[in-house]
Order: C-alpha cells, then structure tokens, then sequence
C-alpha cells in the first residue's frame, strides 16, 4: 500500500506504437524518471513544498481503464492517473492533419474529462526534420503551433515538442518535456488532493451529526494522508496521522465509540507479534468492517506513524513514540486485562519493544545518521529495551523468581495486584496463554528468566553506554548487581555495590550512594566475610551518606535505622581494634568539631591551658571514640596540641574540655583536629589557603593568656660583654609554681652560630645542679619560685644585629612525673652593641716636642634611634707595670651622659709613656644602660614600691606596669623634663577610680620625685680593648715670623713689634724637631730618618721665598732618643691685606732605603706624624695705604729713603 | 547552581506525591534524568535555543519526566504519572514556570540562609540542600502553587 506512485498514462498512434522508434524513445524516457526535485506550491499550505525524488509509473492508457472506480472505499489521489500523454509523430500538417488528427481529438475528448487529471500532447521530431521546417517556418504554420491551435484551448501550454533521436540522445532534449510532465502532475495533484481535502473537512465538520463514522472518516483521512506519502511528502503526510491521534483521542474523551469493537479482541500471538508491521493484520478491512478493536487500530496509527518516520529517518522518534505508546497503551489495557491472557501485556510490551528496535535497526541500516542522533538513537533503543527488561521484572516479580522489593519492584506499575498475577491464581475459565516462548519459558524456568534478564539488562547497558547515556546504565549494573544477591552470586554483587557509590558520590547524589553502600554492607555481613580495612572503608562512606541527610530516605524507618546504625558502629569499633595499623579518615561529616570560645582558659592549679570544644556527632547514636585531639598552631611552625579522652561522643552537640600541658601565650589558629576510635583515625585540617582569605572565610583563632605562675624562659644578653672574647647568652629559667625535676633547655639560632653547651656557667646564688651534653643543657631539681640563669657562650653572630633564637624547654615536674611539658618560645636576642665607638689619636708635646703626650678620645655614638646614657667610662692598664699612665680628662661628674641619635659623646684621656718599656693593651670599660631600660626599671621599681604600701593593688602590678609604659611610648615629651631632672612625668595618664587608678596614682607621685639615674638600676658594662698607638716620627712643625731679618737666633717671647704691610717681605723661621718618644720598641737600633718637609702653597695668601721644600735626615739622640731641630730660614710676602693664616708645613718620612741592616724592611714608610705648633697662629697685615715717593739719586751715594 | 563541582548534584529533596512510592525509583528517575537534560542541552547549544523547557526527556513505566532548566542552570525535574491522555506542553511549561518561580523566591529569601555554613557563603544551592524543613515547606507550596 505504501509503494504509492503517481501514473502517467500514455497513448498514441498505433502505427507509431508499434515502432521501434517508440520503444527507443519509450526507453530514454523512462531513463528520465524518476522525477527530480519537484516544487508544490499549494493553495492550501503556507509554504512550498519540495519534492527530491517521485517514482513515476507509465502506463499505456489502456491497460488501465478497466479497475478504475470500482470501489466505494476512497482510495489514494494517486490511484488514477495523474496525467494523460499523447504521442505521435509526424512529418508535417498535411500529414497530421489527415493521419493523426481524429485519433488526438477523440483521445482529448474523453482524457479531458476526468476530473483532477492533465493532458499532454507530445509531438516527436527527428532532429533533421526540425532544421527543414525552420526552413518552412515563415510560409505555413509548423505541426506543433497547429496541435496547438487545435486543442490547448486555454492559456496553459500542454502541448510540447520533442526533438529526439537515437543519436542525440540527453537530458537537455528532454528538459522542456520533463518540466510540462511536472508541472502537470503537480498541478492534477493539488486540484486531487484539494477536493480530497474538502472531503475530509466535511466529514470532520459532521462529526457530531448521528451516523457520522470515525472509521469511514478515518480512511477518508487515511487516504490524503497516503497521497501524500505517494508524493513523498513525509513530513504532511504523517501530519494527517498525527490529526487523526488527535481527533480519536477527542472521540475518546466523547466516549463515542459504538463504531469500534472492543477495547481488544486477543487474538493469538497478539502479544508477540511485531509491533510495527501493518499487515500482520487486516487492519484496512477491519477498519472498514467498523470491526477493528481500539488495540488494532492504536498499533495501525502507530506503525503507520513510524513507517513515515522511519522514511524521513528519525529514528530517535520513531523509537520514542513506540516506547511511549506502549507505556501509555499498556495502562489503558490494565484495565481490562482480567479478559486477557496472563503476562498479555507484559508479554505485549517486551515483544513490541524489541520488535520496535528491530525493525527501526532495519530502516536505519540504510541510513547515515551523525553522530548526536546515532546517539540520541541508541539511547531511545535504550529504553525500550529498558522497557522490555521491566517486564521481565513483572513476570519474575509474580512468577516467584524475583522478590518484590527495590529495584525489581520498580517496574511494577502501582496498582497492580499480584495476587491475579500469580500463576497458582490463574484463572480457570481463561485457557488463553502468552506466546512469547522466551517468556513461557521464563514463567517455569528462574534460570531461563535470569538468564534472560541479563542478557536483556546487559542489551540496554550496551545502548546506553554508546549512547553516553552514563547514569542509565549505572542504574541498569545496580539491577544487576541486585539480581546477583538474589542468585546468590554475593562476590560479584559486592564487587559492583562497592564500585556504584564512587559514580553517585562525586554529585553528591548521597541518595544513590547510600542505598549503595548499604547493599554492600548488607552483603557483606550476610558473607560473613572478615570486616576488614576495606569493609571500614565502605562502612565510612557510608555513615558519611547516612548523616547527609537525603541517605537516610531511602533506607527504612527511623527507628530501624538507629538499630542498625547502632549495630554498625559498634561493629566498626571492634573493627578498628583489631586492625594492625591507622586508618586515617580525612573530613569525615559524621563528626565535626568547633571551637565555640575564642579564648583559652589557664588551668590555675598547673601549667597548662584548657579549651572548649564541641563535638558534634550527626549519627543518631553514640559513637565510642578514645580520644579527641586539637592542634593549634602558632607563629613560626609552632604547634601546641589539646586533648581530651572521652568514652564515647553522645548523638548531637558534646561540650568538652581539652588539655595542653605545654601551652605559650599568643594567637593561634586551628590548625587540625582528629578523634581517635582505636586504629580509626578521623581527621580534619582547618588550615585555609591565601584564596579562601581573601573570599573572607577567615581561619579559627584562639588565644592564649599568659601564666605568670607558669614555667618561663628568656634570653638575655649578659650584663657584661667584653669584646674579644666568645659571646654569650644568658639563659634566664624562672619555675613559678612548679618544682622542676628536671628541665631540657634547647636552643636553636640562625645558621652559623653554634652554642657551645660545655662551656655553660651558672649565674647568680644557689645554682641548681646541672648536666650538659652536646646539643643541652638539663637543669635538675629547680625549687618554685626559684629563678636559674645560665651564661652560655656561642660562636660568633656578628652578622646579625638580633639573633632569633629559639628556646625549647622540656620539663618534669614532681607533681606529674608522667607529663613531659615542652615549652617552645622564640626569643630576639641583640647580639651587637647599642653604642659604636671611634677613637682617635692626637699627640702633643708638653714642653714642645720633648716629652710628647698622647690624647685618645673615645667618640660613642648609638647605633640605634634609642638614646643610651653612659655613667663611666673608664681607660685602664690591664696592670700596674704597664708602661703608659691614663689620665682621664673629663672631671668625672656623677652625672650621667646621655648619648642620642643626634649628639654622640666624646671622652677623651692623656696617656704619658715611659719611654723603652713595653706597652700592654689598654681596656675602655664603659657603664651604660638604654633609655627604655632605665625607665622600664624605673617603672617596675615606683609600682613595687607602691605595690609594698598597699597590697590591694598586687594582683594588678603587671597591668598598672603595662598602662604606665604604654602612655610612655604613646609620646615622647617625657624625655627632656627625665633627662635633666630624672622626674619621670607619664603622658596622658587618666587613673581611674579602681584598684588599678589608685596603684597607678602612687606610681605616678613616686615617679615624679627628682632623682639621679645612678641612684637605681643596673648597669651594663662594655669591656673594649684598646691598643697603645705607636708612631716612629714625631715631628713638631714651626713657622716664626721674626722681628729682624737680620737678627741671630729666635726669641719665642719676643713681641712682634713692627707691624706687616702687604706686598712686603717678611723674614720667617721655619723650624722641624722630631721625637722618638712613640716608637715602637724594634726601632730601637734606626739611627735616623731620611724626612722631607714642604711648605704649603697658599697663592692666593702668601708668597714663599727661600727653601720652601727640603729633605733633612733627623738623626736619633741616644741620649734621649729625641731629634735635632732643623731651621731654615725663609721670607714671606702678604699678596693682600687681612688676618692670615701661616702656611702649614707639611713634614713626611721618605722610604727607608733599601740595603745595609734594614733589608728586611726594605719597603716600609715609617709611620710620621706632624704637630703644625703654628697651627693656630695668625697674622695681622696691613694694607699699604698712602703715597709712595721714590727719589732717584743721581750719583748721590745717599741710601734710598722711603717715605 | 554555580559552582561547578556542585554541577548536576541534587539540591532539591526529591518528594513524591503519589502515595505509596518507592523513593528509590524517583531517585533514579531524577539522576537518570540528567543524562537526558545534557543530551538535550547540547542540541540546545547547537541550536543556539535559549529555551528553557526541555520538553518531554522520556517516558519509563508508568511515568512520564519533563526537564526544565533555568538560565543559571537550575534543573527542575518532573515526574507526570503516565496517562493515556494527551498531556499538553503549556500545561506543563505552567508547572515549571511556578516551580522556578516559587524557588528564586525562596533562594532570595535572606532567612534561609541564616543557619549555612559561612564557608559556603557563596553556593546558594549548600542553603537548598535537602533536610531544611524550611525547605520542604516550600516545595510543597510551590506544588500547590502549581497544581
């Protein structure tokens, strides 16, 4: 029925019938066909229509006269002919005219009457022919215009010529012949299926008239829909169908179906029949005898539906719609089916479905599908085979092969009753049975069924999976699984029960996972396998699900669930005992730990803190755990962690206090926690990354008060530090409420510096015993209250100007001999000086150069911005037969000298030698203290004094300290006032009206009084050695002016009398004396000095005449080892007016030549230093002022007389 | 729900109004229903539909499940008891509609949000999260809304 095509007769002359020259033609015209890309344009519908391909049928005109209109049934438009062809050939109108004529018109007369049908007249020319009637064209009219003439009486043309002949045979030849077959086709078919159409719209309009039919509406309808299947037009055609669904389904709902049959009349093999052939049935006939069921004539739409669908290949929903159909049909059949065959529509359903994945499999085995719809395909196949294992679950459900509980009681529709299911509870009276022999089978065989079942489950994984369809096919392997446990296969089913959750877990589908997991737990205790690390795993996940909150739905009632989590846990507890090794179990959600109190408590009676936690356990029962740990941590990678043993965790929030033995004060943050279940371990980090700071979830804080009565530590440096020898730290243990068994002290410093724990020294009364050994030092039996300082020395940290160092203190004390604390603090400890001190040298003779002295002044600056005050400083031999006397040359005040930033201090001393002894090193003990020191001491000095007049005010001495040092650094206005008076006036202090106002009262008048800084305190003392400068040559340099140029000898004491005119010369003496007194003792054997002086050029001054520059030799006395003094007389001239400065000599030792005795020193410069003793001498210069006269003496002997 | 770890996990309880129903099977109907909505979405993608309704994803049974899908992803599943019925797509666009009405209305009440985790303080959906009986309240009144 479906191979509808449109016919095209032909007729023609019977002479040219029967030629060969037909048959050619007849020939290369059906090579045409068939037809190609066909355009509708229907009056009717919107848009144009496009055919690709139409089969066309030709038919001689006779042979299809005769079955025409037999039957009242309305066929297809396309069962008579659309067209009517005439063809003839002939020479030229004298010919057609008296041969072919008649017969056209008789032929015209009776095709032209039919309705709905076109004509065609064809004339066929031979190629030659054409060219000679081109010739004739202007005198006669040709045939073709004649035929025309004759018969196409209206406008359109239906009348063609054909130019062919065997030779030249092509499409071309025929385009003008194919397109006039088209358009009469397309144009008979549109006048057809119009009027077609109109019928139906009749028929439908009538439909609530009595007699109306569906079914002969229903064929009506049918028929346009198959005419336009004949035209291959699909998509319209199955628009027809999809009418007709819609218009039975209304005459469902109207309930007016007297002209069907029953809802259904079962025939055999009903059920197992393929789905979508059309005629496994009559349906046509049944239809037509009002006597088709609504079953049959549901299957009918449906397969007819499907067979356009598979032509225009969209097997996705050729597929959709049978699976669709059968759910929804089969529902409408429940309701009937006490008439049925038992497992008809279980039988019915898993048939038609794979029948339906059969045959689409069929259709589309000639298509090419893309990728997305092979896809979509497969997983529409999925389903049905979906669908069809469903059944299998009814049938196994009821035949007693599966049980009725998840998942195989999925399938079961919800108001089915199994009693009528069941095959002991068959009906008597009904001997109608299914046929499906795979299903027989299965109702009497559980193997057959399982079997079946498989292979039907494992069809489907299969689509799925290459359909992509992931989570479908998870479903079917839970089937599986589920009917592994029932066979009694527990190995594999646990294997796949424990391999589902992880597909469900990740989404947080807990749901899935839970009933998962609680399979494979279920399976596992009734193998009675060992519970082992895997089983804790599965049982984890599963608790972890279980207290998600939607696992709990699927499970069992609450009560039961308590019960059997009750079991499992106490399970998992015995379990985690027995394993040989921890199970750790990070960020578990049954348990959750919080900190609700940001600040921890001290526990008083010890040292230690206590901190608050919760503990929340989400199970509906207790959990038995041993042990709950909280770790802190600190700054530097310091960790300090809380216990606390519990017995057991109660369900919801536990309040609980935990222990840290070992705690310093500061800010934490929660680093991690763990509850311990014997080997079970469950785990969580609280430490939060840079990102999720910054997105604002900020880590947990807690803070640490300080314990005063605690265990403490600190690092000093030593009240004395002598440079020159090994550095030292000072250790400074104070036990306050504990009496110490024993105590490890570690240190640890920055790379390069070593403690050399040997070499430790106790400081200080009553020292305490002590051992150490290579990386240690261990304090043994320390009493409370008792406070230990050790020095101990390490190498060299000068390159750091702090060292951070880090103190571990490991302590037992008596009263808890089992606890080992450790207390691990990092301290700063300044390793270099807070002054710096230059010194410099100056050598002066007392009486001119013959006994040279030497002053050293000492320039003490901070190194930092804090002030420093010096009490002494101090420049003495290291002993009495040092050969250099120290005079200090500052009147030692008791005044303090404060050194700032801004102002260093300057100490200067005398040192007179004895000349040939040898001179030992000297030592600069200096006694300073810092500023803040001064005042902090000052500070805890006024409060305990104030302290010991009321002991109300004791418990708050550290905070009246603390207020009292925070207003000092808040300003520094204090410090002038404090300098010069030593009172001590705290900024901004505002006292209260507590305890704490009246210490800091007291404090603050105590601290007012005027005081001297020496009066309290400790001082700190720097020990700098100090070498004995050495010089070979000490020269004494002197320019004199003298009264008279011409006079002998120089008076020091002579008064210059006469007074010096610029432009002038000026007599002078220059005299050198050179000492040996500072030289080193080697030189003893040097006899003399090849030395130069040099008089400095002031140009812009002075003018020098005479030996401005000399060497000289200045030879050693060994008498008293001092020089000779040169003097060389020179003469000076003022270039200006003004108070001028003498030129400086300058007086340099050259190179001691090489060879003789001095060989070995062939190289040295001996060390000169020069004393310009005019230094700071000036002179006055007049400027020559008035008239000069000069008198020329013509032959006078006269002297010349300036005036 | 915008963080994509959380993608396709449920954040709707999953409830059943018909009495007497297996969860597990909604739970795989919801579950199984994703696989279809990717599929869908995809051709959506490919198509460049902005559609929302994702029409009828299949039918298994005695069920029929319809897909929805938010412009941020929420997707609103629902399972129809199969009818032999035409079931018109308005009808069901209608239920959708009211379903995501009714739920931004309860994801923009600031309440609901008072007892989640600060950590989570910008994944609106771990607020959702089934067991709230805030929450279940809701859902039932965004049923009724819709019925």
């Amino acid at each position: 029925m479906s191979s509808q095509a449109v016919t095209i007769t032909y007729a023609g002359p019977l002479v040219f019938l029967s030629t060969d020259h037909w048959k050619q033609i007849y020939a290369s015209l059906l090579s045409q066909l068939p037809l190609r890309n066909l355009h509708w344009k229907s009056s009717a519908r919107n848009a144009l229509r496009s055919i690709q391909e139409l089969d066309v049928k030709l038919v001689a005109l006779e042979t299809l006269r005769d079955d025409h209109a037999a039957s009242q049934v309305p066929q297809t438009v396309l069962d008579k002919p659309l067209l009517n062809m005439y063809i003839f050939i002939c020479e030229d109108s004298e010919s057609y005219r008296v041969n072919n004529r008649k017969h056209i018109k008789e032929w015209h007369a009776s095709v032209s009457q039919r309705k709905n049908q076109e004509w065609l007249i064809v004339h066929v020319v031979r190629p030659d022919q054409n060219v000679a009637q081109g010739r004739l064209f202007q005198m006669k009219a040709s045939v073709l215009d004649k035929v025309k003439a004759d018969f196409n009486a209206d406008k359109k043309d239906r009348c063609v010529q054909l130019v062919w002949s065997a030779e030249k045979d092509s499409p071309a030849v025929w385009a003008d012949l194919v397109t006039k077959v088209k358009d009469g086709i397309l144009s008979a078919f549109d006048g057809a299926l119009k009027q077609r159409e109109d019928e139906v719209k009749r028929s439908e309009g009538q439909r609530q008239m009595p007699g109306w039919n569906f079914c002969t509406f229903f064929i009506l309808k049918e028929s346009v829909a198959n005419s336009l299947e004949g035209m291959n037009l699909y998509e319209d055609s199955l628009q027809q169908y999809f009418e007709l669904e819609e218009i039975f389904s209304q005459v469902l709902r109207e309930k007016n179906l007297s002209w069907f049959g029953t809802l259904i009349t079962p025939t055999p093999n009903d059920d197992s029949a393929p789905l979508l052939s059309v005629d496994k049935k009559p349906y046509r006939d049944l239809i037509l005898a009002n006597t088709i069921s609504v079953f049959d004539f549901r299957i009918y739409l449906l397969s007819r539906e499907c067979a356009l669908l598979g032509k225009m290949g969209d097997m996705e929903e050729l597929c959709r719609k049978a699976a669709s159909f059968l759910s929804t049909f089969a529902r409408t059949l429940r309701e009937v089916e006490n008439t049925l065959a038992p497992f008809f529509i279980e039988s019915w359903i898993y048939s038609s479905a794979l029948s339906v994945v059969d045959q689409s499999e069929d259709w589309a085995r000639t298509l090419q599908l893309d990728k997305p719809a092979l896809a979509s395909f497969n997983a529409a196949k999925g389903e049905l085979v979906e669908l069809a294992r469903h059944q299998l679950d009814i049938l196994g459900i009821a035949a007693g092969f599966l049980p009725n509980k998840p998942p195989f009681s999925l399938a079961l529709p919800s108001f089915i009753n199994l009693a009528d299911k069941s095959p002991r509870n068959r009906r008597a009276s009904m001997d109608l049975t299914i046929t499906r022999p795979e299903l027989l089978s299965s109702l009497v065989d559980a193997d057959a069924l399982y079997d079946q079942y498989v292979s039907i489950t494992n069809r489907a994984i299969d689509l799925y999976v290459t359909a992509g369809r992931r989570k479908f096919a998870l479903k079917m392997h839970g089937s599986l699984a589920a009917l592994d446990v029932h066979r009694d296969r527990l190995g594999n089913a646990l294997q796949t029960f424990t391999s589902l959750p992880a597909h469900y877990s990740p989404h947080g589908w807990t749901s899935l996972e839970a009933f998962m997991l609680n399979r494979a737990l279920d399976i596992h205790a009734s193998t009675e396998k060992t519970k082992d690390r895997e089983w804790i795993h599965i049982l984890l996940h599963f608790l972890r699900a279980y207290v998600d909150g939607m696992g709990r739905d699927l499970l069992m009632s609450e009560e039961d669930s308590k019960v059997y989590v009750e079991g499992l846990v106490a399970s998992l507890k015995d379990a985690a005992q027995e394993m040989d090794s921890d199970i750790p179990s990070p960020d578990h959600t049954v348990l959750s730990v919080s900190l609700p109190f940001r600040d921890a408590t001290l526990a008083e009676s010890r040292d230690g803190a206590l901190l608050g936690i919760v503990v929340q356990n989400k199970l509906p029962c207790a959990l038995p755990v041993d042990e709950v740990e909280v770790q802190l941590g600190g700054r530097d990678n310091t960790k300090i962690t809380f216990t606390v043993k519990v017995a057991s965790l109660a369900p919801g929030l536990n309040k609980l206090t935990a222990f840290c033995p070992s705690s310093a004060p500061g800010t934490y943050a929660l680093f991690s926690t763990q509850i311990t279940m014997s080997r079970l371990l469950f785990q969580w980090k609280h430490t939060k990354t840079a990102k999720q700071i910054r997105a604002g979830n900020l880590p947990t804080l807690v803070h640490i008060p300080k314990d005063h009565c605690a265990l403490d530590v600190k690092l000093k440096q030593p009240p004395r530090i002598e440079l020159g020898i090994p550095s030292r730290a000072v250790v400074v243990l104070s036990t306050g409420r504990n009496e110490v068994a024993s105590a490890v002290v570690k240190l640890g410093a920055p790379s390069g510096v070593t403690f050399k724990y040997a070499e430790t020294e106790m400081i200080g009364d009553d020292p305490p015993p002590f051992r150490t050994e290579n990386d240690c030092v261990m304090f043994l039996d320390i009493k409370p209250g008792q406070t230990v300082a050790a020095s101990i020395p390490h190498s060299d940290a000068s390159a750091y100007h702090y060292m951070k160092v880090t103190i571990t203190v490991d302590y037992v004390t008596t009263s808890e001999q089992a606890i080992t604390r450790t207390l691990r603090l990092n301290r700063m400890i300044a390793t270099s000086l807070p002054v710096a001190i230059n010194v410099e040298d100056f050598f002066r003779g007392t009486r001119l150069v013959a006994l040279p002295t030497l002053f050293t002044m000492f320039t003490l600056s901070t190194t930092s911005h804090q002030h420093v005050r010096v009490k002494t400083t101090q420049l003495s031999s290291q002993s009495e037969s040092s050969g250099v006397k120290v005079t200090g040359c500052t009147a030692q005040k008791p005044s303090v000298v404060t050194i700032t930033p801004v102002q260093p201090g300057r100490f200067l001393f005398q040192m007179d030698s004895i000349r040939g002894q040898v001179r030992e090193g000297l030592k600069l003990h200096i006694m300073y203290r810092m500023l803040r020191e001064e005042v902090e001491s000052l500070v805890e000095l006024a409060v305990k004094e104030a302290v010991a007049e009321d002991a109300d005010i004791a418990p708050h001495r550290q905070d009246i300290v603390d207020k009292l040092v925070q207003s000092l650094e808040s300003s520094a206005t204090w410090v002038e006032l404090y300098g010069v008076t030593g009172e001590l006036v705290p900024p901004g202090v505002e006292p209260s009206d507590d305890q704490i106002g009246k210490g800091l009262r007291r404090a603050l008048e105590i601290l007012k009084q005027k005081r001297t800084p020496i009066s309290f305190g400790d001082w700190r003392e720097i020990v700098i050695p100090v070498d004995v400068p050495q010089m070979h040559i000490l020269a004494a340099a002197r320019l004199q002016i003298l009264e008279n140029p011409v006079a002998e000898g120089t008076t020091k004491t002579e008064r210059r009398k006469r007074p010096l005119y610029a432009g002038q010369p000026i007599s002078a003496l220059l005299a050198v004396q050179t000492s040996f007194h500072w030289a080193p003792l080697e030189d003893k054997k040097v006899e003399s000095y090849h030395m130069r002086y040099e008089v400095e050029d002031l140009i812009n001054d002075w003018l020098v005449s005479g030996r401005k520059r000399g060497d000289f030799t200045a030879r050693v006395s060994h008498l008293h080892r001092d020089g000779e003094t040169l003097t060389v007389p020179v003469t000076l001239i003022a270039l200006h007016h003004g108070e001028l400065a003498l030129p400086k000599i300058s007086v340099t030792a050259l190179p001691i030549i090489a060879g003789g005795e001095h060989r070995m020193r062939s190289s040295v410069v001996p060390g000169c230093d020069t004393h310009q003793v005019h230094g700071a001498e000036k002179v006055l210069v007049l400027p020559r002022g008035g008239r000069t006269t000069f008198v020329v003496n013509m032959g006078n002997n006269d002297a010349i007389n300036p005036l | 729900m915008p963080s994509p770890l959380k993608l396709n996990a449920p954040s709707h309880l999953i409830r059943t109004f018909a009495q007497g129903q297996d969860e597990l099977k909604y739970h795989y109907i919801a579950h199984t229903s994703l696989d279809v909505i990717d599929e869908r979405n995809a051709a959506a993608i490919a198509s460049k539909s902005t559609d929302c309704y994702m029409n009828l994803l299949y039918t298994m049974e005695d069920v029929a499940v319809y897909g929805y899908m938010t412009p941020l992803k929420m997707k609103i599943i629902i399972a129809l008891a199969l009818t032999d019925s035409v079931v018109r797509d308005a009808d069901v666009l209608t239920i959708f509609r009211a379903l995501h009405t009714a739920y931004r209305h309860a994801v923009a009440n600031p309440f609901l949000r008072l007892d989640a985790p600060i950590d989570g303080h910008n994944d609106h959906a771990t607020v959702l999260l089934a067991g709230s009986p805030k929450w279940k309240r809701k859902a039932v009144g965004a049923f009724s809304l819709a019925a």
